[in-house]
């Protein structure tokens, strides 16, 4: 792994080079929010210095909300043929890149989704590590500090940028920007690197404690607190839209109107949805909403861990600040807490 | 050659919107009048033949007079698959956001005074559902046309339409909105059948629940949410009303009783 520096002087040229390697996007304002979108403009693009928690994660960029993945007649049937375009999504937050680690071993494991892998072969990750705001949790969930899954990685010290650099792509781009990555690194910016990590560890205020909460996922499973929480719950699906490492989808066959072809539609699903677990015969494996409460939690919290080594949330607090009725993993945790 | 499926598009009390906003499918009208035999079509045609049996029927309208009613069971014999169409034909949309509170008839007075009614008796606007059976809906105020389109297809194949049974909130976040109801606004998303890609909350405008209540609405959950957020009883109700038509009256005594 390289490190190298970028000036704050030189900031605004640095679209200049991104945009050689694909469409740049970046988070800009919408409401009081912000959404990943496309940067037309170099003056567009800007390194926010606090964290920035975009509306939707950006699994938006690799498992599209909706997608057409077939195109079918009676004689033949054939994948639709798109021009995925290579995007340099800017700003990713650690605990963002922890959860892309987590859809590429989910999506590549067992079985090779090759709609989310002809993608996310597009996409080149420059990170940026900003200080914490009074929901992100990612301390808690051990994703506060990334070492692989990007392919630039940005931490602002002061007057320049340390620029890591992750893959052969990230070295690509900081070549091709020569003259304004430098590879003057002193051995004395430690001193300053140590500083900031200090000082962004210290900032972290959100305290969930995440300790042993896999037993007490078991332990807890016929607890009174889910039926509260059911009662509660709007069914809005917002929680699993908005978490960066859900993965569900429905897909469903659609034919188009006489005519002998038709389209299979792949898009988001959410387990807080009754149809999500209805199957033939019309039984339905999670009748009440407490019961979908609990396999999101369960998954979140504990199954993912039996298969791929650690839990699945990331602890980005995108579930905190979106539940309109406060289910969310700090409640959760709470209750399990008791 | 096979023959095609007969298709009958009947009108009751509504804006016509729905049969409206068939019209409007100018893109795929051919197709459409090439892939039925459409006998009935009040709103495009003049040489409607209404005595015509139909394999399929799509009921636009509430029922809101007796005469009305006659001919829903009318058409009712005449059809293999009655469909309802819309919000009015499905639940009783705006005009029955009083359904069931016992003052129609005071309302009436208050509007028509003495006035005589020979042709057509009026009587309280109800969904079709209420007096006849109905195989299958299309929702939306009006039906949106992607999903209207795909519903007429699966029926001219024999097949029942699939609708989304998810809320607006699902479309809503696909298109990376902020939740309004997290903003302090008397947002209806939640409670609400989805499929209408979300307009109103995607141009800031809460949603008002136009497209019908969804099977899985928690409104007590809504109810307490909206009153922590300062609405006012009455208000919340209303809202819930407005659109909510047949689906929301038996709800009504919980909620009031929840809201104290």
């Amino acid at each position: 792994m390289r490190v190298l520096k970028l000036s704050k002087k030189d900031e605004n040229k640095l679209y200049d080079v991104l945009i050689k390697f694909g469409e740049v996007w970046a988070p800009v304002p919408k409401g009081s929010r912000y959404v990943f979108d496309k940067i037309e403009k170099k003056e567009d693009l800007i390194m926010y210095n606090e964290f920035i928690r975009t509306i939707l994660p950006i699994k938006k960029f690799l498992m599209p909300q909706e997608l057409n993945i077939l195109n079918f007649k009676p004689s033949k049937y054939e994948k639709p043929k798109v021009d995925i375009p290579t995007r340099v999504i800017v700003g990713v937050p650690p605990c963002e890149i922890h959860a892309l680690n987590i859809l590429d071993k989910f999506y590549t494991t067992d079985f090779v989704d090759n709609y989310y892998m002809e993608r996310r072969e597009k996409v080149i990750i420059i990170g940026k590590s900003s200080l914490p705001d009074e929901y992100l949790f990612s301390h808690k969930t051990n994703t506060s500090i990334v070492e692989e899954g990007y392919d630039l990685f940005f931490i602002d010290l002061g007057d320049y940028y340390l620029v890591w650099v992750g893959s052969e792509k990230g070295d690509d781009i900081v070549r091709l920007g020569s003259d304004i990555f430098s590879e003057d690194v002193p051995v004395d910016v430690a001193k300053d690197f140590v500083a900031y990590r200090e000082k962004r560890r210290k900032a972290f205020t959100k305290d969930i404690d995440l300790e042993g909460v896999t037993d007490l996922m078991e332990l807890m499973y016929d607890a009174d607190f889910w039926d509260e929480f059911g009662e509660k719950c709007l069914s809005c699906g917002q929680c699993t839209m908005v978490c960066p490492t859900c993965t569900c989808f429905n897909v469903i066959d659609e034919i188009e109107l006489n005519k002998d072809e038709g389209h299979r539609r792949r898009y988001w699903d959410s387990c807080m949805f009754k149809d999500y677990s209805l199957v033939a015969g019309q039984h339905n494996f999670r009748e009440s909403r407490a019961e979908r409460l609990k396999l999101w939690y369960t998954h979140k919290l504990k199954a993912f861990i039996g298969h791929f080594g650690s839990p699945s949330c990331v602890g980005c607090g995108r579930c905190i600040i979106t539940c309109p009725v406060d289910i969310n993993v700090e409640t959760v945790v709470e209750k399990l807490k008791g | 050659m096979k023959k095609k499926p007969t298709l009958g598009i009947y009108g009751f009390t509504g804006c016509a919107g729905c049969q409206l906003s068939l019209l409007d499918c100018e893109d795929e009208l051919i197709d459409l009048f090439s892939a039925a035999d459409i006998k009935v079509f009040y709103e495009a045609m003049s040489n409607n033949d209404d005595e015509a049996l139909v394999d399929i029927a799509l009921v636009e309208g509430s029922i809101n007079t007796n005469k009305q009613l006659d001919e829903l069971k009318e058409i009712r014999e005449k059809a293999k698959v009655l469909v309802a169409f819309g919000s009015c034909a499905n639940h009783g949309c705006v005009q029955a956001m009083a359904l069931g509170d016992g003052k129609w008839e005071q309302r009436f007075k208050q509007v028509y005074g003495d006035a005589k009614f020979t042709v057509a008796i009026p009587r309280e606007a109800q969904p079709i559902h209420k007096f006849v059976k109905v195989d299958a809906f299309i929702p939306g105020c009006p039906p949106s046309k992607i999903q209207m389109l795909r519903a007429i297809t699966q029926l001219l194949f024999g097949n029942k339409p699939t609708y989304t049974n998810s809320p607006v909130c699902l479309e809503c976040k696909f298109r990376e909105n902020e939740c309004l109801l997290n903003d302090g606004k008397l947002c209806l998303g939640p409670l609400t059948m989805g499929g209408c890609t979300a307009p109103c909350p995607t141009h800031n405008t809460p949603c008002i629940g136009c497209w019908g209540i969804i099977e899985e609405a928690n409104h007590i959950a809504e109810l307490k949410l909206l009153k922590e957020k300062g609405f006012k009883t009455e208000e919340i109700i209303r809202r819930f009303r407005m659109f909510g038509g047949s689906e929301i009256v038996e709800k009504i005594e919980k909620l009031l009783e929840v809201a104290k």
